[in-house]
């Protein structure tokens, strides 16, 4: 059997996402109220560490990009940058009801209503805001899905690219962060 | 302390003809001035003791088709906040910055001139963008802007079908 083949890549794929599935490195893009809820789930109350997850410094050591709440157009633009640099296989977790359809924040000039119409989401945590025990379910879940080979939003993301930017450029306009003090 | 409230009060009754005060809770003042006395009302306040700039804010006043100015001073020394406040006209907004006189200003005009429209002429910064990063339509904080419409054209809506549990104890 060649170096490369289809079987192998798949039969290896499986063996990372079996290990990938029980250490999951999440970074939280704190961008609204929901980054409250974080830190007890965090800490010594819940402690999600004891169920494998565990929180990442930077988006290239990170696994999972967690978005906690609404996002306005400024962080949209932060958060496809950050999502852009982080490494295969990635996922995207969608906190609150903010991210699903806007929320309270549906009639705003400057929040999205849709994350997945720019970003793809591999799981939604529902409510305004969700419980710690929410946030660990979901994980739960979300670890038995890897551990499946059944999350692919990565892939998806490749796969309709070209729809995604026109998304992102309809709602953004531009992906480019300009930074007035450092240019 | 109420001495340095009258004493106040006096010295901008005498100086600038300013009469009608409100004090709405202790220690805070508010007065209108005219379009054309405020800078020099604000180089008066700093000189004797508010030399802070809070805050520059405006509020749109669609039925009297003005913008308000308020500028929120305060004094270290006797604790006594001032709100000074100016009307500038609506269709055409434009007002003189004061960044000579509160260099720190220069960001509440962006600010001011972002979601309202108002030109401050003098601030060079004036129209770049401070929150709103490549900002096309209209003003934002206006009354006659409308931000569901807007949402909806630019974000759109999600689309679900909803479903109420039955009344209880109904029909």
């Amino acid at each position: 059997m060649a170096i490369g083949d289809k079987v192998e890549i798949k039969a290896w794929e499986k063996l990372g996402d079996f290990f990938r599935g029980r250490s999951i490195w999440m970074m939280w893009y704190c961008t609204g109220c929901g980054a409250i809820e974080m830190p007890p789930t965090m800490t010594s109350r819940f402690d999600m560490e004891r169920l494998g997850m565990g929180p990442m410094a930077t988006p290239r050591q990170a696994d999972i990009l967690l978005i906690t709440g609404y996002l306005s157009v400024k962080t949209l633009r932060r958060v496809i940058y950050s999502y852009e640099q982080m490494q295969d296989p990635k996922y995207i977790v969608a906190f609150g009801s903010c991210t699903i359809n806007g929320g309270i924040y549906f009639d705003s000039y400057a929040t999205i209503n849709k994350l997945d119409d720019y970003l793809p989401i591999d799981m939604y945590i529902a409510g305004c805001m969700p419980r710690p025990e929410a946030i660990m379910n979901a994980f739960n879940e979300l670890q038995v899905k890897i551990r499946n080979n059944e999350v692919d939003g990565w892939k998806r993301y490749k796969k309709n690219y070209d729809q995604y930017k026109a998304n992102q450029m309809k709602a953004v306009g531009e992906v480019f962060v300009h930074d007035e003090f450092h240019e | 302390m109420t001495n340095s409230m009258s004493n106040l009060k006096g010295l901008l009754n005498k100086h600038y003809q300013i009469s009608e005060f409100e004090e709405p809770i202790a220690m805070e003042l508010i007065f209108d001035v005219r379009n054309d006395q405020l800078l020099d009302v604000l180089a008066f306040m700093k000189s004797i003791g508010f030399g802070q700039l809070s805050l520059l804010t405006c509020i749109d006043w669609i039925e009297k088709n003005e913008f308000q100015l308020v500028y929120i001073l305060m004094n270290w020394d006797s604790g006594i906040h001032a709100l000074v406040r100016t009307a500038v006209d609506r269709d055409n907004p434009k007002f003189r910055t004061i960044e000579h006189i509160y260099p720190g200003v220069k960001y509440y005009e962006r600010d001011v001139h972002e979601f309202f429209g108002v030109e401050f002429d003098g601030n060079e910064d004036s129209f770049k963008h401070l929150f709103l990063e490549l900002w096309e339509a209209d003003r934002p904080m206006k009354k006659d802007f409308d931000p569901e419409a807007y949402s909806e054209k630019k974000y759109g809506m999600r689309k679900y079908r909803t479903e109420f549990p039955r009344k209880i104890g109904g029909e």
